[in-house]
């Protein structure tokens, strides 16, 4: 017996299920995701599945090559440094501090460029216009020249740089949501919510939040792998997290002097921060397309 | 047009004044003396230090000493160097050329193949070459430039041999000091075996502008690409297929034009991209530009250093930024229309 349909049921998903199906269809951006799953993953538990800490010498086994290499032991499966520290425990770690202080100063940037980019772009006149032209000078200046700058001011360490690269990061984030506010501001429910007699902040919280929030997270995942990359290489010119320590830009200029006799020194680090970046740039690709498509159709 | 042009100068001296407010307080929040961090000297004697509280008037109030800060700024007075006891800006003009001709030519390199391959991509949106070049672009876009920096190295000096790893010019020539441009100066320069030396700056050239050049070509990809296909895609260009025009011909009459000169600002922009990452690759290249210069003055907290080379570098981003954007506007009619503060 064929099944009767009484009602002419259609699905409608909601706006977020409606762009993770569109996500879905791309099969790289599902991929990236998997990995920066791993990383967080691995950044949570790799520390207490480890047997050896990011500090610990080993003496007996030094510049050990990888465990693939003939002359590789498994115990140290991604072979030991030149004093014998071991290379996959400084790996994971290096990716904790650089992953967790990016994460942790990209949402500290997003919260403040956030709140000062809505008050720019609900406010009118000669304070907006002060704000949009000061803006326009500082987004000119790539985010790892400020950081440099203000690194340059406050000393070196990992503390002052991931300060510097937040507060690089904040015009960013003023910029877009300036923009966003500016643009949801003119339509047509929020001029409904604003006859209702709805206050400013409620506009905003109830009205416009909710329809950038996507936008904002793209946002961020962009902000987050410039802040991989700044955050290491300030590490890497010795400005930010000092020597003995695992951030991995740190560890690739402490590779740097037996770079020569183990290259597996430098290309695993690297390789650490490439495939982190490379993820977050997958999935935020992939979130922006689709968001794109959902907002065509 | 004149007054866009007017607002533009406005911001460009606003912005370079606010710079030149920044550095002349910097002064004061490096830790020691400020009198040491503006003129250089170490530790000044009694009689050294009543003049120089003259010269930059300190006693006369933060309004009268800035205006002989900016005085002497503009007339290239920017003390002496802490560590090395050089003039600052002295410094700066014999170590700025190198960095910009290293950003110049990296920018050439990653123009030349970034935008054909982004327009390649573009034009076949959606199928198998696109992918290709967009995975590939990816993929660059995403490369730590330090650590692209270092691979190379590995590879092609250490391992091949056939590059050499650090400097301009082998230690064997010696090149005086002329432009900063190390193949001006080569070529103005009367040395022996001309043709050799050239061809040893230009292998030197290679590694670096390489390494720089693959992430702006990654970036280039993406953004022409994107016009591209946005381009192909409008009405105008419907239009064109409609009078039975082949795809060649719509391409190169309607859809080249039109897909390249509003990311022009945006490719311009590259070139501020491309000068930070250079800082970052001379370190590694030990190539004698202001890179080097400022992270070595970094080091040392030579803070007159820090404070001129910052000012140098910013002054040198901005200047870029807004000029490109006027020529922009000069040769493309449609920005015209919107006059306002944009990016």
């Amino acid at each position: 017996m064929p099944k009767s349909s009484f009602y002419n049921e259609e699905l409608y998903p909601s706006p977020m299920r409606h762009t993770w199906n569109e996500f879905q269809r791309n099969h790289i951006a599902l991929a990236g995701l998997w990995c920066l799953g791993f990383f967080v993953l691995l950044v949570l538990l790799g520390p207490w599945l480890l047997p050896f800490g990011p500090l610990d010498q080993n003496t007996e086994a030094i510049l050990l090559p990888p465990a693939w290499d003939a002359n590789g032991d498994v115990s140290h499966l991604f072979g030991t440094d030149g004093i014998g520290r071991d290379l996959l425990t400084r790996v994971v770690h290096g990716c904790q501090i650089t992953f967790g202080a990016s994460l942790f100063l990209v949402l500290l940037a997003m919260l403040i460029g956030c709140s000062i980019g809505a008050y720019a772009g609900m406010s009118r006149g000669l304070r907006a216009s002060i704000i949009n032209h000061l803006l326009d000078a500082i987004m000119a200046i790539p985010t790892l020249l400020i950081a440099i700058i203000i690194v340059a001011i406050l000393g070196t360490g990992l503390m002052n740089s991931m300060w510097a690269i937040t507060l690089a990061l904040i015009p960013q984030f003023i910029h877009h949501t300036r923009d966003m506010v500016r643009r949801e501001y003119k339509k047509e429910y929020v001029t409904a919510a604003r006859l209702d007699g709805a206050s400013e902040l409620r506009i905003f919280f109830h009205s416009i939040l909710p329809n950038m929030i996507e936008m904002l997270v793209v946002q961020a995942t962009m902000a987050l792998s410039v802040a991989i990359l700044d955050i290491s290489a300030l590490g890497f010119l010795s400005l930010g997290a000092q020597s003995p320590s695992p951030e991995l830009g740190a560890m690739l200029s402490d590779a740097l002097e037996t770079a020569y006799v183990a290259p597996w020194s430098i290309s695993l680090p690297g390789a650490a921060i490439f495939l982190m970046v490379l993820s977050i740039n997958l999935v935020g690709d992939g979130l922006r397309t689709a968001l794109k498509n959902r907002l065509s159709q | 047009m004149l007054i866009y042009l007017g607002r533009r100068l406005n911001l460009l001296l606003i912005t370079l004044l606010i710079l030149c407010i920044a550095s002349y307080i910097l002064a004061f929040l490096f830790p020691g003396d400020p009198l040491t961090n503006l003129s250089g000297t170490p530790s000044p004697s009694d009689d050294q230090a009543q003049q120089l509280r003259l010269m930059y008037a300190l006693d006369e109030g933060a309004l009268a000493g800035f205006w002989q800060y900016l005085k002497l700024t503009l007339v290239g007075e920017w003390g002496l160097s802490l560590s090395s006891q050089n003039p600052i800006f002295d410094d700066i003009c014999q170590f700025l050329p190198a960095s910009i001709e290293l950003s110049l030519y990296a920018m050439f390199v990653s123009l030349l193949v970034g935008i054909p391959l982004g327009i390649i991509a573009g034009l076949n949106h959606r199928r198998i070459s696109d992918m290709g070049i967009l995975s590939v672009s990816l993929v660059g876009f995403s490369l730590p430039v330090f650590w692209l920096a270092l691979l190379l190295i590995l590879i092609f000096a250490l391992q091949w041999g056939g590059l050499p790893m650090s400097g301009r010019v082998s230690l064997l020539y010696d090149i005086p000091h002329q432009t900063g441009f190390i193949l001006l100066d080569i070529i103005m320069s009367n040395v022996a075996n001309k043709q050799q030396v050239l061809l040893d700056a230009l292998n030197h050239l290679i590694l670096p502008t390489l390494s720089l050049s693959i992430v702006t070509s990654s970036l280039v990809i993406r953004l022409t690409r994107r016009s591209v296909i946005n381009v192909m895609a409008s009405d105008y260009i419907k239009a064109a297929f409609a009078k039975g025009l082949s795809r060649p011909q719509v391409f190169w009459r309607h859809g080249m034009k039109n897909a390249l000169l509003p990311i022009m600002p945006q490719l311009a922009m590259q070139f501020t991209v491309l000068l930070t990452n250079a800082m970052i690759v001379e370190v590694i290249f030990s190539w004698p530009g202001i890179g080097e210069w400022l992270i070595q003055a970094i080091y040392q907290r030579d803070f007159p250093a820090i404070r001129g080379g910052m000012l140098a570098v910013s002054a040198l981003v901005v200047i870029v930024t807004i000029s490109v954007d006027l020529l922009i506007r000069m040769i493309y009619p449609l920005s015209k229309k919107q006059i306002h503060a944009q990016v």
